[in-house]
């Protein structure tokens, strides 16, 4: 597993306890995983994508992402409506691991409440929660 | 917590690390296990297997101690069952109790006349002994357990005769002829067997076997000249394409080429109803043993009444068998247990046929996404074809009972074909 030092954990997004990344741009706001969970979870295989025009509420499960070690869930960082999803990622799962912000995005957002977005972690506040972990 | 003689290799390499029968081994490296599935299939991969436990028995009552305990006919195992275990050769089966539950599986190694190497999955190498030693009765026989004292690589893969020619002395004569489930040499140089050795003077003892399906060879070899070796082989395998493999890409591999996980796949319960007929000394009819041995008349009774079967599913999401995962048949009636559920990576389905990355006949810009694979134990005699449902806390997945998984596998491939 990467070292927390090892680990790219950019600053223009914010984080969530179950390790979503959430990033505001022109209204919408992009979703993806962090660096540290396609590590811990290994080569991801498949992924469970909602539909477009699904909403959800911040926290419910939007989706799946299968690794060679398990499945896991998939919450929402903030509520909203299901604007896009990577459809790349049915051909190649794979993108999430090697490209966890940009090429492995996940879903884009229609959020309710943007105030949902400020109550999510910086990335000082990320760190200090893998920290927590060690 | 126990570590090979290559922990701070794999530490080195930043291999992710796991529990394993109290052994600290690598799950899979940076290159992730779906790579490392992959490179076994098409080129190499290489395992520190030196967790698991080789055990010789020796004496004048060995044979007549391993036709006692162990599932294979020694006088009818090889040539397809017609001939006998000779030095040199090698056999699958298990050792079972007098319930006919699996102790552990194994492949036995017939060094001489007398002398027998067993080797056995991490941490039974005492169990196996005991077992052995409780049953050794007027059997003149004495069985020791080297865990520790002798380390293990699997090197898997269809490039793998083309790495070790470049690392053995005189890799003509060792590798011309060499068949599935032929060894050579030995890896105690004090052994009057120890004629294989590396260019380095290492003597070892070089197995055409392995756990993946694929081609391949297991390499037995002294603690102390573990890592010299490892990277000997790594260095000479790179540009063929070899890389470090760790537990998960093992365990998939073997999964997709049906091979069974002692512990899992095959257990407490007995050992029979399964698709591994070849490791019990059945008569061609299947209706009777060729010999007796411990467990046969449980497994001749057959109370159990259950099935293990191989399945397939149509991606590659798979249940948590930990949760645990049940069947159920197409009315959705509860059936069974899954024991093994992991993704083979390197196949896929195209209208209606699993190919593999290697099938010749596969489709053009084949690219496989992986399919679900395992096994489950149930009530009910099922058939090839039929339909199940894999059903853990989270979700349902829709299975196909089969009697193979990973197509076109290269472990039966002829030598000359591999060099």
């Amino acid at each position: 597993m990467k070292k927390i030092k090892e680990l790219n954990l950019p600053g223009s997004v914010r984080y969530a306890e179950d390790h979503e990344w959430a990033k505001l741009g022109n209204g919408t706001v992009v979703v993806g995983i962090s660096d540290y969970a396609q590590d811990q979870l290994g080569d991801i295989t498949y992924v469970e994508l909602p539909a477009v025009g699904d909403s959800f509420e911040q926290g419910d499960e939007f989706g799946t992402l299968e690794s060679v070690k398990a499945v896991s869930e998939l919450f929402m960082p903030v509520g909203g409506d299901i604007v896009a999803v990577n459809e790349d990622l049915g051909e190649s799962p794979g993108l999430i691991n090697e490209d966890p912000y940009v090429g492995g995005w996940i879903v884009e957002i229609q959020p309710s409440d943007l105030k949902e977005l400020d109550a999510l972690m910086d990335v000082d506040g990320y760190v200090e929660m893998l920290r927590g972990f060690e | 917590m126990n570590r090979t003689p290559l922990f701070d290799w794999h530490a080195s390499q930043e291999a992710v690390m796991m529990e394993f029968h109290g052994w600290e081994m690598p799950l899979w490296y940076p290159s992730g296990a779906v790579a490392e599935h992959k490179a076994v299939v098409t080129h190499a991969g290489l395992f520190d297997t030196s967790h698991m436990s080789a055990i010789t028995i020796e004496g004048p009552g060995a044979f007549n101690l391993l036709q006692e305990c162990f599932t294979r006919d020694l006088l009818a195992c090889t040539a397809g069952g017609k001939q006998p275990l000779r030095p040199g050769r090698s056999v699958y089966g298990a050792y079972l109790n007098e319930a006919g539950g699996v102790v552990d599986d194994s492949i036995v190694y017939q060094i001489d006349e007398q002398s027998y190497m067993s080797i056995v999955n991490a941490g039974m190498g005492e169990s196996i002994r005991s077992h052995l030693i409780s049953h050794s009765g007027e059997n003149q026989v004495e069985v020791i357990d080297h865990t520790g004292k002798a380390a293990k690589i699997d090197l898997q893969g269809p490039s793998s005769a083309k790495i070790l020619a470049r690392v053995l002395e005189n890799p003509v004569k060792v590798l011309e002829n060499m068949k599935y489930f032929a060894f050579k040499g030995h890896f105690d140089d004090e052994d009057s067997h120890a004629d294989t050795v590396l260019r380095d003077g290492t003597p070892i003892l070089l197995s055409r076997t392995g756990y993946t399906g694929e081609f391949g060879f297991e390499i037995l070899l002294k603690p102390d000249r573990l890592l010299s070796v490892w990277e000997t082989i790594m260095d000479a395998g790179r540009d063929l394409g070899a890389i470090p493999c760790g537990l998960a890409a093992r365990d998939s591999l073997r999964t997709g080429a049906v091979l069974p996980l002692s512990g899992q796949d095959i257990g407490s319960w007995p050992f029979v109803n399964h698709p591994w007929p070849y490791a019990l000394p059945y008569i061609k009819d299947k209706s009777a043993f060729t010999k007796r041995f411990m467990g046969d008349e449980a497994l001749r009774k057959n109370e159990s009444v259950e099935y293990t079967y191989a399945v397939v599913g149509y991606d590659p999401r798979k249940v948590s068998v930990h949760d645990p995962a049940v069947v159920l048949d197409e009315q959705g009636l509860e059936i069974g247990v899954v024991l093994t559920s992991t993704a083979d990576m390197a196949i896929g389905w195209s209208e209606g046929t699993i190919y593999s990355l290697t099938s010749p006949e596969r489709p053009e810009n084949f690219k496989p996404k992986g399919l679900m694979c395992g096994f489950v134990k149930v009530k009910s005699r099922l058939s090839p074809g039929q339909a199940v449902v894999l059903k853990d806390k989270k979700r349902k997945i829709k299975a196909m009972i089969v009697e193979d998984v990973r197509p076109n596998r290269t472990a039966l491939r002829p030598m000359r074909e591999m060099l």
